[in-house]
């Protein structure tokens, strides 16, 4: 035993929480573009007698636009509430108008098939990933 | 006026290991304030743990504090800067 274990002594946390501050913004790309390339699946189907496989595809490509809308919202809210810090309002003014516009962009494209809004939802995480580099930039 | 502390975790490894103790006080900061590099105990709040990490960046009388293992650190990183409040002590010895 040493003397400074006999001492009184207070603990101090050299810790680490989950997630360990590790934020990337890739998986809301690639759930943003999954989620495009899903309607543009679903356009290319025959309108007219689709039969029981194109059928089965529309269900798949529904399905997983659904899943991929909702992800990218939840992967853009990790960003917005945890990783982006009231400093970082200095740097990016429309900070939470941009997150705002980008997460009601993924409940319109599970509302809806709509090529035009599956383009807006990539662009707006194009702009986000532009945003979350500088910012990341700032913290090094 | 000088504290006994005992770390527990990874994020100052190398130069802290789990374990170890360190001296830590605030008397320097009451004729100085906080510089880069130096490692100090963070208090961010009356039910929050205390915390060891290495001031990296002032900016605007706030500090950006991080571990020295980065990889196993929630730090400023997560929780962002803090104020010279926040901070409850210089480590002096480690």
């Amino acid at each position: 035993m040493r003397l400074l274990d006999l001492l009184p002594y207070q603990t101090v946390y050299a810790h680490c929480d989950v997630p360990c501050g590790i934020y990337k913004i890739e998986p809301a790309k690639t759930a943003a573009e999954t989620v495009l390339k899903m309607v543009q699946l679903i356009e290319d189907l025959p309108k007219e007698n689709p039969t029981v496989d194109d059928r089965n595809k529309f269900v798949r490509c529904v399905v997983t636009k659904e899943e991929h809308a909702q992800k990218c919202k939840e992967e853009l809210l990790i960003l917005w509430t945890d990783f982006f810090k009231p400093e970082h309002l200095k740097m990016f003014p429309k900070l939470h108008d941009t997150f705002w516009q980008a997460a009601k962009l993924c409940s319109k494209n599970k509302q809806t098939v709509s090529l035009e809004a599956a383009k807006e939802l990539v662009s707006a995480v194009d702009e986000i990933a532009k945003i979350f580099n500088k910012a990341q930039k700032s913290n090094s | 006026m000088i504290k006994i502390l005992r770390v527990k975790g990874e994020s100052m490894t190398p130069t802290v290991k789990s374990g170890s103790f360190v001296f830590a006080t605030i008397l320097p900061y009451l004729f100085r304030k906080p510089k880069v590099g130096d490692i100090v105990v963070v208090r961010r709040g009356k039910d929050t743990k205390n915390l060891i990490k290495r001031i990296k960046k002032i900016q605007g009388g706030r500090y950006f504090v991080v571990g020295d293992n980065p990889k196993e650190s929630t730090d400023s990183r997560t929780f962002g800067w803090i104020t010279k409040k926040e901070i409850a002590g210089r480590v002096l010895a480690v």
